[in-house]
């Protein structure tokens, strides 16, 4: 089974409900951009984002339909639906919640050692 | 919000099930496009064509397992593996149709006897009362220390209902049966007087007029009648103007005053099972009459509905408080007052038997399952190779287990559908079938309750023996069943001792029903063998009331019987006939006052049946005397009293002693004339033939105490018919408008006294007949199934200079083996449950010895049986063959 092992486990839902956030898009361009945007750090393996996706719009976040690309190509894009925008923004409260809470504990560690 | 989410989801789960073809199509064409995004990408970074695609392909990583995930996401997965082990369960089950018809057409019987057997329990025990609130609803009994339960007297009635205040409402009827007369030949009716607002109390009402008021009730008013929906039809063809008009009842004129709805239920009455249910055809008001100071004569029987959250302590301390109240102002008696819910009271005496049949065809039904679970074991283990062969393709053990219990499951379905058509016709038997007076029976139905607990058990009987065999058969050594061939792919050691242990478990549940069988078949040959006290065969009975306006005066009463008898003498062919206040064995109003004894202090404890009889009657029934004398036409109204009493009494009350020429009374205070001499004694006749013990009984001289209602009984040696119409033309002769009621022979009574016995062991034994069989097939495949395992090995005996004789024993014994381990482990189970059974049993203990030699003996004589066929087979193995092969 091949999980996210790259990314923080439960983030990568995250970070795809966020990158279609702004506009509709297909999977390579969801890969692409998070990878992109990320400064090359964040890489998604493509055994992991398809069964995401797929997650996600079973789940009723996210919405897909066939659009002709620039290449002329169809593609299926993929839409954040009302219901996955409150869920979106419900994850990236936790997720502050928890980096912050995070950061808190690592910057803490070493005072509390000396 | 999530009314369109979930719509999004339900349209994506049924486009993913409904349109998979689509759905696999567009998965495809997604990846595909992500490929040629990644082909196009790393061409443009300077990548040849071919290494571009390869590379792409790469960083795809495997195609097929990001399908199946994608797939996995869809949620519907598991429909679909359902539809394909379903498909697959098929068509292996019809691969084997020997295999599948046996195991189904065993669990549809089992299952089907279940389901009937539930549906009887559902409609008697589980089912509340049809009335509103039923468990509110209780009945009300005086109690002493010879009575248990006592019906009460109409003033202490009355004083219960004025002052009370546990109850919403109480009431109380008493049988009494009226003569409809009019319109074509008189016809007997089932009727009852019922105090005002009883059908209130109850919860339901007339379906048109109004039931009777307090005023119905008074000394001299109460011509009035309800009418049951069943003869309103049969009778008055539905016709609604019937309100209103006036019917002849018992030669009196009497105002149909309501129409009951259909299904008004009449509580039964544990003494006289005919009040149950529909059979009442009329309800008349109960007159109180006019003496108000009456505390002696007890017949009423009392019903109250509940306060809402009252208990029934609390109820019976209200009562209690009241009775004590009454006996401060009317002088004391021994009566206690005793509650109890009308459901108990009702269905209370069945309970045992219902339980026991449930747990019989449970054990049938666990015995089915051990059968099945022993055939798919059997059947596993020629399946070895494939099951072997399928996971080494990669199916997980989950899986393997998963689809075996599918075939198991598609298999206990089918038996409970097929059980299912079973149990509707058997419910149909069962019912016709039922002891007669059962209670409730008309509320005995296949419903969707019993359809829900058909498919419980059918679902759980799948799991039940499927679970053991697809764990074993997943639990198969991979390497080792691929790497041997045919010949040897067989189960292991540990299998077979499973094979055994399932076969000695079904022996063993197969005893245990056995022994209960045969308890009660010995029971039931105990009750045939028992002396009634009397000679049921070639007698007629009937019974005849004659209507109070025209016998009022008590000599007309006695002349009438008086002729009728003498008519009935001078037949040809009539060697004895008699009238009495009943018969035997029909069930007794528990009507047993207190007497005093002479000689005896006033509150010494006396109880027994109270009956009337003519002089003849106990030989036309075939009673025979035991000393003194009979009654004689010489009992007049102006002789001395006396009467008969049964052999129990005179040895209870007069013990050592000779009871002929003692008297007794019914006074408080007896002058000379009020003493009742003893002039005979009868034998013994209980209440029913299986009544532990004899209740003490009197007869008065019929001339002496004459009533109004009688049962005639007429011994015959010519043909009964032609008795039954002499009996008719005799009482026309007598008064035309007359009618003769319950023409019954005495067998038909004794008959129907034993029903109940003869139901619960015709099904128990049904059931055991059933289990001694699978039990027995069982043992055959286990025995057939080893003995072909040890062909080879029997050759090489028979080679080594075995006798056919030797290798016979060797098989039968282990077949005699196991069934001998089962049966001890049934008999000791037996032992434990049969404690439980006692309460049905006649005349021997629970540990019946007899029974249990007898059940052990056939367990291991149908153990030999079972074994004889695959020993027959090997001994013909040969020996030839057996060295060659090995």
């Amino acid at each position: 089974m091949s999980k996210p092992s790259d990314l923080i486990h439960g983030t990568l839902d995250l970070l795809i409900l966020n990158t279609i956030s702004l506009e509709p898009q297909h999977g390579w361009a969801i890969a692409r951009r998070i990878q992109q945007v990320s400064n090359e750090v964040l890489q998604v393996s493509q055994g992991a984002l398809y069964p995401a996706l797929h997650r996600l719009e079973q789940q009723g976040w996210i919405r897909s339909d066939w659009r002709v690309t620039e290449g002329g190509r169809d593609a299926k894009c993929y839409t954040l639906t009302r219901a996955g925008r409150t869920q979106l923004l419900k994850e990236l409260e936790q997720w502050e919640r928890m980096s912050n809470a995070v950061g808190l504990v690592i910057r803490m560690a070493p005072e509390a050692s000396q | 919000m999530n009314l369109r989410r979930s719509y999004d989801i339900l349209r994506l789960r049924w486009r993913s099930l409904v349109r998979r073809g689509q759905v696999e199509r567009e998965l495809d064409k997604e990846l595909a496009f992500h490929l040629a995004q990644q082909v196009a990408e790393n061409i443009a970074q300077g990548m040849p064509a071919d290494e571009a695609r390869a590379a792409a392909e790469r960083a795809l990583g495997g195609l097929a397992q990001i399908q199946e995930e994608c797939r996995d996401m869809r949620r519907t997965n598991h429909i679909e593996t359902l539809a394909n082990d379903l498909r697959y369960a098929l068509r292996s089950l019809r691969r084997t149709p020997a295999f599948t018809v046996i195991i189904v057409l065993t669990l549809a019987l089992s299952i089907g006897a279940n389901s009937a057997i539930f549906s009887v329990i559902q409609g008697v025990l589980l089912r509340p009362l049809p009335y509103p609130h039923p468990d509110r609803l209780m009945r009300i009994y005086f109690q002493s220390d010879t009575q248990p339960k006592f019906p009460l007297n109409p003033n202490d009635f009355r004083d219960f209902r004025a002052r009370n205040r546990a109850f919403e409402s109480v009431a109380a009827v008493t049988r009494h049966d009226v003569q409809l007369s009019g319109s074509g030949e008189p016809v007997m009716l089932s009727g009852f007087q019922v105090s005002a607002g009883y059908f209130h109390m109850l919860g339901i009402s007339p379906a048109r007029g109004h039931e009777f008021s307090t005023d119905d009730e008074l000394d001299g008013r109460g011509r009035s009648v309800i009418l049951s929906d069943r003869l309103w039809r049969t009778r008055f063809s539905a016709d609604p103007g019937i309100l209103g008009r006036t019917l002849t009842l018992d030669q009196q004129p009497f105002i149909v005053a309501g129409i009951m709805p259909p299904g008004a239920h009449h509580p039964g009455n544990n003494f006289h099972a005919v009040a149950d249910g529909e059979t009442v055809d009329v309800w008349c008001p109960f007159d109180f009459g006019a003496d108000t100071n009456d505390r002696f004569s007890h017949f009423l029987d009392a019903f109250g509905r509940l306060k809402p959250g009252v208990s029934r302590e609390q109820a019976n301390a209200d009562l209690a408080a009241v009775l004590a109240q009454m006996k401060i102002e009317q002088g004391g008696n021994g009566w206690r007052v005793y509650t109890l819910p009308l459901f108990q009271e009702t269905v209370g005496r069945t309970r045992n038997m219902l339980l026991l049949l449930l747990g019989a065809v449970g054990l049938l039904l666990l015995i089915a399952c051990v059968n099945a679970a022993n055939l798919l074991l059997a059947r596993g283990s020629s399946r070895v190779r494939e099951i072997a062969v399928r996971s080494a393709l990669g199916a997980a053990r989950g899986r393997i287990v998963r689809q075996l219990l599918t075939e198991s499951l598609v298999i206990a379905l089918a038996g409970a559908t097929l059980g299912t058509l079973l149990a509707v016709g058997g419910v149909r038997v069962l019912v016709a079938c039922l002891p007669a007076g059962f209670p409730r029976a008309a509320e005995i139905r296949l419903d969707s309750g019993v359809f829900a607990f058909t498919l419980l058990v059918a679902l759980l009987t799948g799991l039940l023996f499927g679970l053991v065999p697809a764990i074993t058969a997943s639990r198969t050594d991979l390497q080792q069943s691929l790497r041997e061939s045919g010949r040897g792919a067989t189960g292991s050691g540990r299998q077979s001792r499973l094979r055994n242990l399932l076969v000695a478990g079904e022996t063993s549940l197969a005893c245990v029903l056995l022994i209960a069988a045969g308890l009660l078949l010995h029971s039931f040959v105990n009750l045939l063998r028992a002396d009634p006290g009397f000679r049921p065969q070639q007698v007629l009975t009937a019974s005849i009331l004659l209507p109070p306006e025209q016998y009022r005066d008590v000599a007309r009463r006695v002349q009438f019987f008086e002729r009728l008898v003498a008519t009935l003498e001078a037949l040809p062919g009539v060697p004895a006939a008699g009238v009495g206040s009943d018969l035997p064995w029909t069930g007794y109003d528990g009507n047993a006052d207190g007497y005093r004894i002479e000689g005896r202090p006033a509150d010494y404890q006396t109880m027994a049946r109270y009956h009337t009889a003519s002089p003849d009657y106990f030989r036309a029934l075939g009673t025979p005397l035991v000393h003194g004398r009979f009654l004689t036409v010489r009992d007049t109204a102006d002789s001395p009293a006396v009467i008969v009493v049964n052999e129990a009494m005179a040895n209870r009350y007069w013990p050592g002693e000779d009871a002929v020429g003692k008297r007794i009374s019914f006074r408080g205070k007896p002058e000379e004339k009020d003493w009742i001499r003893i002039v005979g004694v009868v034998k013994d006749v209980k209440d029913q033939p299986d009544s532990s013990w004899v209740r003490p009984a009197f007869w008065l001289a019929y001339a002496q105490e004459p009533d109004r209602g009688m049962s005639v009984v007429v011994r015959a040696t010519s043909a009964p018919s032609v008795v039954a119409s002499q009996l008719r033309q005799a009482v026309r002769q007598l008064n035309p408008d007359l009618a003769v009621g319950d023409l019954r022979f005495m067998d038909q009574i004794a008959d129907a006294a034993f029903s109940g016995q003869r139901f619960a062991l015709f099904l128990v034994g049904l059931f055991a007949a059933l289990a001694l069989a699978l039990a027995t097939f069982g043992m055959y495949g286990v025995i057939s199934y080893s003995v072909n395992r040890r062909m080879g090995e029997f050759g090489l005996r028979m080679a080594l200079g075995a006798r056919p004789w030797d290798l016979m024993r060797l098989i039968v014994g282990q077949g005699v083996a196991l069934a001998a381990a089962g049966a001890a482990a049934g008999l000791l189970c037996a032992v434990a449950l049969s404690r439980w059974l006692a309460s049905l049993l006649y005349g021997i203990r629970g540990a019946d010895p007899v029974t249990f030699a007898a059940v052990a003996l056939l367990a291991l004589a149908t153990a030999t049986l079972a074994c004889y066929l695959p020993a027959r087979r090997a001994t013909g193995a040969d020996p030839m063959r057996s060295l060659r092969s090995e």
